[in-house]
């Protein structure tokens, strides 16, 4: 099926904020982001240290570790039958469309262990971890609530692709001006050619 | 300007024990160029930067990087974030890789455009062949170095080929890799390569290349000798020194080409899939194959060649012929100077079969790069078929119809009409 239109906003540090708070609470307890810190999401997302240690890290990990999950191989092969991979570089693997269109297309199946689905990834292993909150939101509400989250991963995926941006539109006026000084000076020497 | 100032009395003591002076007049201001070269004489410059920049970014990329199958994937990551501007390095890397082949395609067909590769330039384009062909093994290496799905089954594909060699190719595969599959014993060994001795012979046949050049002087669109026609000092009439002329020129290009890239590493790192293949970001899995393997978009051309040869032929099997003629869809390049039987060397002058076969080569080369890149169809392999018949005619047919073709008079000097 085709993916949802999807546009992430990792500006929106309020979006973010709330996106990792539903991170933290329904995804991280099986899929960790182990090649990102806490401190560094915390920095980024505008979050003061003291209080990210106290409410977001659940293991008594130290604020500058990676944010590694405790759920050995072994244990969730025997509960789940599959391990749950490492998300970090989720958006950048499937692409943020994905994610977003996949959270949104569970539906009951009573032939699975779980009795649900999904219409994007036909006969996941994942139970839909979020049915309480689609049941008890509206749909717009749980749409906000996926967008979030999405535009979280997105932002893990790529944590320096704000930096990026802003550093990019300053080389860029800069070479504006270096290619505008090489094209006079070159112009000024081909005048001595004619 | 007063004779005895500092500058002028270093420049004296370093000139008596090493020829500077001499250096900087025949490489640069006494180095002269056809005064009608045009853009198309700007890539080699702009390849020289993007050596450079590489030859710079990979150090930096190999002080944080670690070569194991254990930690190569995380440490990516860990210059991706942890490390100060780790993730502008790697871009720049990444994308310099993009850029280099961009710029090292538009160099050759240049040269084939304008004939640069006949007499007497024929160990020009040797040469210059020689870097394409160790640039190929170098973006091969480096590619495999971030240990993702597309990194490991690429190499897993591509050494895989050399086991098609009839009696000894499985020996010689696994001697290789040094495994029986692609390991993290490949993964260091591919790295050494990467980072020591392609580099180094890439920097020799560069310098050779550039020596070579600089015996003779660049061709020019036109392909006039313009070295026939000199004033009393022996200076060429129709040319200009390197120095400032073209050099000016040639940092007027790179603005322009700095623009682009900037644009494309700050804003568009990935490149669509293209620079930065999306499957690469997850690491590398020896038992699970992505549904479809394709390479850089550098090698398209060259992976639809070979699997365009699906059929057995002479009791050899379908690979390794098809191993074959991708390898010689490179190697062909080389023969180039001697295929070509034109008593002209610009397509300019040039007669009809030329226009038509080169547009048939250029035509060819972007459909192949194109059916590289999907997955295949009955249709496409078909496709494939013709477009690498067209490809390898241009070479093959060249001593014909450059013989036999009528040709325009190449006028005397640049500027006149013969």
């Amino acid at each position: 099926m085709e993916c949802d239109y999807f546009e992430a906003d990792v500006s929106d540090k309020a979006s973010l904020q709330r996106g990792l708070s539903t991170y933290m609470n329904y995804c991280y307890g099986c899929h960790s982001l182990k090649y990102s810190r806490y401190k560094r999401v915390a920095e980024d997302l505008l979050i003061p240290l003291e209080m990210y240690e106290n409410n977001l890290i659940f293991d008594g990990s130290k604020i500058g570790e990676l944010m590694e999950i405790s759920l050995t191989k072994e244990d969730a092969i025997n509960w789940l039958g599959a391990y749950p991979p490492d998300l970090t570089l989720e958006a950048r693997l499937r692409r943020p469309d994905w994610i977003y269109t996949y959270l949104r297309n569970y539906y009951p199946d009573s032939s699975r262990p779980y009795g649900v689905n999904n219409r994007v990834y036909q006969n996941v292993n994942m139970p839909h971890v979020l049915e309480d909150m689609q049941n008890n939101l509206s749909e717009s509400q749980y749409d906000q609530v996926i967008y979030d989250l999405t535009n979280f991963m997105t932002y893990v995926a790529d944590p320096s692709a704000e930096q990026r941006k802003r550093i990019g539109t300053y080389v860029l006026l800069f070479l504006i001006i270096f290619t505008a000084f090489a094209y006079m000076t070159y112009r000024e020497f081909k005048k001595d050619l004619k | 300007m007063s004779e005895n100032t500092i500058g002028k009395k270093s420049l004296d003591w370093v000139d008596k024990r090493f020829p500077v002076i001499d250096l900087f007049e025949r490489h640069l201001s006494k180095y002269y160029s056809p005064s009608n070269i045009n853009i198309w004489y700007l890539f080699g410059f702009l390849l020289l930067i993007v050596l450079v920049m590489q030859i710079l970014t990979g150090l930096w990329l190999m002080m944080n990087y670690t070569n194991t199958a254990e930690g190569a994937f995380s440490s990516i990551e860990y210059i991706m974030r942890d490390v100060d501007y780790g993730w502008l390095i790697r871009y720049m890397h990444a994308g310099g890789a993009s850029a280099f082949f961009a710029l090292i395609y538009l160099h050759m067909f240049r040269g084939m455009m304008y004939g640069s590769y006949q007499k007497p330039r024929e160990l020009i384009w040797v040469g210059g062949w020689f870097v394409y062909v160790l640039l190929c093994a170098e973006g091969f290496t480096g590619y495999v170095l971030p240990w993702g799905q597309m990194s490991f089954w690429a190499a897993q594909v591509i050494i895989s080929l050399v086991g098609s060699i009839p009696y000894f190719g499985e020996d010689l595969a696994i001697w290789i890799r040094g495994d029986y599959i692609v390991s993290g014993i490949t993964l260091s060994r591919l790295f050494a390569f990467h980072v020591v001795l392609l580099p180094i012979l890439i920097i020799a046949v560069v310098f050779f290349h550039i020596l070579a050049l600089h015996e003779i002087g660049s061709n020019n669109p036109d392909g006039i000798d313009v070295k026939k026609h000199t004033d009393q000092d022996g200076v060429p009439l129709d040319a200009k020194p390197f120095f400032p002329y073209d050099i000016t020129h040639d940092f007027y290009a790179l603005g322009v080409f700095l623009l682009i890239f900037c644009t494309v590493i700050f804003f568009f790192p990935e490149g669509g899939g293209y620079i930065i293949e999306y499957v690469n970001y997850e690491p590398a899995n020896p038992l699970s194959t992505p549904a479809h393997i394709v390479p850089s978009w550098y090698y398209t051309p060259f992976y639809a060649m070979l699997r365009a040869i699906d059929f057995p032929l002479f009791g050899l099997t379908a690979k390794f012929l098809g191993f074959v003629v991708m390898a010689a869809g490179i190697a062909i390049f080389a023969a180039l100077p001697w295929l070509d039987r034109s008593p002209v060397k610009s397509i300019k002058y040039k007669g009809i079969f030329s226009k038509v076969f080169l547009a048939g080569f250029v035509i060819s080369f972007f459909v192949l790069a194109y059916l590289g890149s999907v997955p295949p169809t009955e249709t496409k392999n078909m496709l494939a078929k013709v477009f690498t018949f067209l490809y390898f005619a241009y070479f093959l047919l060249m001593p014909f119809y450059t013989r036999f073709e009528k040709c325009k008079p190449v006028p005397e000097r640049v500027g006149d009409t013969a």
